[in-house]
């Protein structure tokens, strides 16, 4: 076996020191009736070569397409191949959690600069190193608002949030007896502010809002964030498009305490749903409460700057049951992918990134609306995802899209009452004109409904 | 490599003007300006204006001041520091996984549903337990999750009953989990020879701590389960585990294993063999994902068929249909997301799956035959260390043990701590082993070489820590003082948490 150091001469070597005939001599802590005793029922070993043929065999049986136009929530952006490159460096990729700061030092400052990057898109002041994805650092968000306005135990979410953050939202809430979530309605797509209203009272803890929300549309922060402030509740912003950054205002300049969500757009690849990045940032006054992992500047004894972990006392590994989360490993690689695609994006770059995704979006939508079947569901700005409503059959649709090679939006059917037969189109600056004109194409030549209609009669 | 002692912020390379990435040509109208004004971006403050190249020589320098497991030793106990195979990498990279979407229709993924089956079925084999979910997205995800399996079957049984036992020797991930599960927290004694105590235990101080049975006695139907690590992080087999398992279910109380050390099991033991309910796999410690300088891992949770109808959401499923004349079987896959009773989603989508991927790799490179060799050679070289070392430094618990060794500091010469220890190996070019943990040893060194290491890279670290030793008694200065040759010294992280500087303004 390729990975194993073993070979006769030095396993003998080894069982002779210990002083034992054969390794299963090691095993007399585990009582026999408790082993197994016979092999395990798994394939066996393979070469590098087999192997690689039955993985890539696997990844052949997925639909490559060549055109996506499919987002909610992860997000088909290009990868500059410098993250890929520089990730691969076993420095980086080998390593562990920087327990020993000497030598660490690539890991923290990377951590470090990660956490300034993402105080400055969110507009706050103190972020995390990670969580694991934009569920569950709308969980620990929920969590740590609930400890910071301790009496209130409600956490008002707008159903613009992303379903599956709201699912794993209500897995994480529902064991704290005395918690609840409490769903404000939309109205033309964002948050109905009436219904707010009529929600927030004083055991309002805080106020989730989408910036933009699942269905695309961007929301009024500001607006929110007063009127969740009035109540004395925290206005929480999850952006599950982290690129939205480089054209939205940051939350944090729009009132908003804590800023949390997803920000696999920074790059990685869609990797089928994971790992992603789960980021977190909040106020100064906030941040012996926040979740995880931490880093800080300080000095060495020869008074040479260097970072460390720190804050730890909020941790599991000293707090134990009284830590603001059990969060140890998270998402380390992913954020220091962030890092490198931010500090090559820069302000420029991320700022044109993100136009050239609104004007593609834009276009889509524009060219969609266009097709007899096609309609706008909302009249909220947006930025790289929209709503239509669909005339036409979503199974033939999407049967006539696969067929060209093309991955349509998300059919919200399954997802609300109110959203039937209707697509959430997402376009980013992988989709090319052309891409967007074939599928313009395709989509016109899907039969709609009424036309069905029209033969049946 | 680099002989530079410092590498400035990248904020502070910044140069107004400059650029790292071109961003292709707009093919489409330019796009208008439908944002409210209050909603429009200001200016970014720290985000750098750079190139590539000043990008790719600033992370390559600060890459020179990490330790990997590639440059060595890397004995972190608990932690599983194995090799990392590069096939691995190169397999969550081809594109057929890398550009799949997570909420593709499950006839354009059918490979990617094939994986997850498969590395399910393949973790079923290994824990001897008959379901499993791949969607927690590091070990304490995976601690969390079974434990809200276990609070949810508990409720269907009437009520979620209030309390969690763990033993003292628990990874602090254990006892926040249960906290974060909304449990309340008990602990138990160990006796003498590190395991679970059924008696009660009176410690050095006088103070009686209690044992199993007498917990139980006490909270009886109050339990709701216990987290047990197996082996614990002394490196012990509870040998005992059955009967653990057996007063746990005699109240109704199931029993959760921290699977942190599975490295120690893989082909040898099944947890599901000896009572286990509920557990969590490690796939970056024990199925050789890499760390990444803190994640991302797994933590795929295995569990009983009791608790199988509460698994987050959505489950895969295989469907088989027999085709053709000669009735071959043909497979297919999907998600189902109809699951009443399931606890819901823990994360989006379906948790790290590129992890995933990496680990069914590892799983295949290996085989069978290869897994359990891996766990056996682990073993040996956990007892070789113990073996030359354990006449060196103090062993506190003389249990045999499995895939590591804590040694402590408590018969050191000259005022040498554990802490001394561990910056006097960086000195001789080894990450040290995890120290201070578990507490119930007085400065723990935790020295977890995996199966990895060959007999002289062992040799090695054997000589280095003798060295240290001599040292200790010769010359302790040179250790209170280490490190001296990695470029950074000891650093003050009193200062760091008094005065934290966050980011750079």
């Amino acid at each position: 076996m390729r990975y194993l150091p073993s070979a006769p001469s030095e396993d003998r070597a080894l069982l002779d020191a210990i002083g034992v005939g054969r390794a299963e001599d090691l095993l007399q802590g585990i009582p026999a009736p408790l082993r197994l005793d016979r092999e395990l029922d798994l394939p066996g070993q393979q070469s590098e070569q087999e192997v690689l043929q039955q993985m890539a065999a696997l990844a052949a049986m997925n639909t490559q397409f060549h055109s996506r136009f499919l987002g909610a929530g992860a997000y088909d952006h290009f990868v500059p191949a410098a993250v890929d490159q520089m990730i691969s460096r076993q420095e980086w990729f080998t390593a562990y959690t920087p327990y020993q700061p000497e030598i660490s030092q690539g890991t923290l400052q990377h951590i470090f600069e990660y956490q300034t990057l993402t105080c400055d898109l969110t507009g706050l002041e103190v972020a995390n190193a990670s969580l694991y994805d934009g569920a569950s650092a709308c969980v620990e968000t929920a969590l740590m608002a609930v400890r910071l306005q301790k009496k209130r135990k409600t956490i008002l979410i707008s159903a613009g949030l992303h379903p599956h953050y709201q699912e794993a939202l209500c897995t994480n809430i529902t064991p704290h007896e005395g918690l609840q979530l409490v769903l404000v309605q939309l109205k033309d797509g964002v948050t109905d502010m009436d219904d707010l209203a009529a929600k927030l009272n004083g055991d309002v803890a805080a106020v989730m809002v989408g910036y933009p929300n699942f269905l695309g549309c961007v929301e009024d922060l500001k607006a929110i964030s007063d009127a969740a402030h009035a109540a004395g509740a925290l206005a929480v912003s999850v952006t599950q498009e982290a690129l939205a950054f480089g054209w939205l205002e940051a939350p944090g300049k729009l009132g908003a305490d804590m800023a949390t969500g997803e920000a696999m757009s920074f790059g990685n690849k869609l990797n089928f749903g994971g790992p992603y990045l789960g980021f977190l940032a909040v106020k100064d006054s906030q941040k012996r409460e926040i979740p995880g992992r931490v880093v800080g500047q300080t000095r060495d004894l020869d008074g040479q700057v260097g970072y460390v972990l720190t804050l730890t006392a909020r941790e599991q590994h000293i707090r134990r049951d009284k830590a603001t989360s059990n969060i140890c490993s998270n998402q380390g690689l992913v954020a220091l992918r962030a890092n490198i695609f931010l500090q090559l994006a820069g302000p420029e770059g991320l700022k044109g990134l993100a136009l050239q995704n609104v004007a593609k979006a834009q276009y889509l939508q524009a060219r969609l609306l266009e097709l007899p079947d096609f309609s706008a569901k909302f009249s909220a700005p947006f930025f790289n995802e929209f709503v239509t409503c669909y005339k036409g059959d979503m199974k033939t649709l999407q049967a006539e899209c696969a067929k060209a090679g093309i991955l349509p939006g998300l059919d919200l059917t399954p997802y609300a009452a109110d959203l039937k037969n209707c697509i959430l189109w997402c376009a980013t600056e992988l989709n090319s004109r052309a891409q967007i004109e074939q599928l313009v194409e395709v989509l016109a030549r899907v039969p709609s409904l009424v036309g069905l209609a029209g033969v049946a009669k | 490599m680099t002989t530079r002692t410092r590498e400035p912020l990248i904020f502070e390379r910044s140069v107004a003007g400059k650029v790292g990435m071109d961003l292709p040509r707009l093919d489409v109208p330019a796009a208008r300006d439908t944002r409210p004004a209050h909603l429009k971006r200001g200016e970014f403050k720290a985000l750098p204006s750079v190139t590539e190249v000043d990008v790719i020589r600033h992370f390559t320098r600060l890459s020179h001041w990490n330790y990997g497991v590639d440059d060595g030793f890397y004995p972190l106990g608990s932690c599983t520091m194995k090799h990392n195979p590069r096939i691995n990498e190169k397999v969550a990279a081809l594109p057929g996984f890398a550009d799949t979407h997570p909420l593709a229709p499950a006839a354009h993924v059918q490979g990617n549903l094939a994986v997850l089956y498969t590395l399910q079925e393949w973790l079923k084999e290994i824990t001897g337990l008959p379901a499993v979910t791949l969607q927690p997205c590091a070990g304490a995800a995976g601690e969390l999750t079974g434990v809200m399996l276990i609070r949810s079957y508990h409720v269907s049984k009437g009520a979620k009953r209030r309390v969690i036992l763990l033993p003292d020797s628990a990874h602090g991930t254990n006892p926040a989990t249960a906290a974060m599960a909304g449990y309340e927290v008990v602990v138990v004694a160990s006796q003498a020879d590190g395991t679970v105590s059924f008696e009660d235990v009176t410690g050095a101080d006088g103070k009686v701590q209690k044992g199993l049975d007498t917990l139980l006695a006490e909270l009886g139907q109050e339990v709701a389960g216990l987290m047990l690590t197996n082996p614990n992080t002394l490196g012990i087999f509870e040998y005992r585990i059955q009967d653990i398992s057996e007063a746990l279910h005699k109240v109704g109380a199931l029993l959760y294993m921290d699977g942190a050390n599975m490295n120690a099991l893989v082909g040898v033991a099944r947890p599901g063999d000896f009572g286990v309910d509920v557990m969590h796999l490690n796939l970056h410690k024990t199925f050789s994902t890499p760390h990444g300088g803190g994640g991302p891992g797994s933590g795929p949770v295995a569990c009983t068929m009791e608790l199988e109808p509460f698994l987050p959401r959505p489950v895969v499923v295989r469907d088989t249909a027999k085709v053709g004349e000669g009735g071959v079987a043909q497979h297919s896959y999907r998600l189902d997301w109809d699951r009443p009773l399931s606890i819901g989603k823990v994360h989006a989508f379906f948790g790290n799956f590129g992890i995933v991927v990496r680990a069914m790799t590892y799983c295949f490179s290996h085989g069978g035959d290869g897994l359990k060799a891996a766990t056996l050679r682990a073993i040996v070289n956990a007892n070789y260390i113990r073996k030359e070392l354990a006449g060196v430094y103090h062993m506190e618990y003389q249990t045999p043990t499995l895939h590591e060794v804590v040694l402590d500091d408590s018969e050191m010469a000259n005022d040498v701590h554990t802490l001394d220890v561990a910056k006097g190996l960086i000195d001789r070019g080894f990450h040290p082993p995890t120290i201070y943990f578990p507490a119930i040893v007085h400065g723990a060194l935790m020295i977890e070489p995996t199966e990895s290491e060959s007999k002289e890279e062992m040799d090695e670290f054997i000589a280095a820590m003798k060295d240290i030793a001599l040292q200790a008694a010769e010359n302790p200065e040179s250790l209170h003082q280490a490190p001296v040759l990695v470029g950074m010294r000891r650093l003050d992280e009193t200062m760091a948490a008094r005065k934290p500087v966050l980011r750079w303004t």
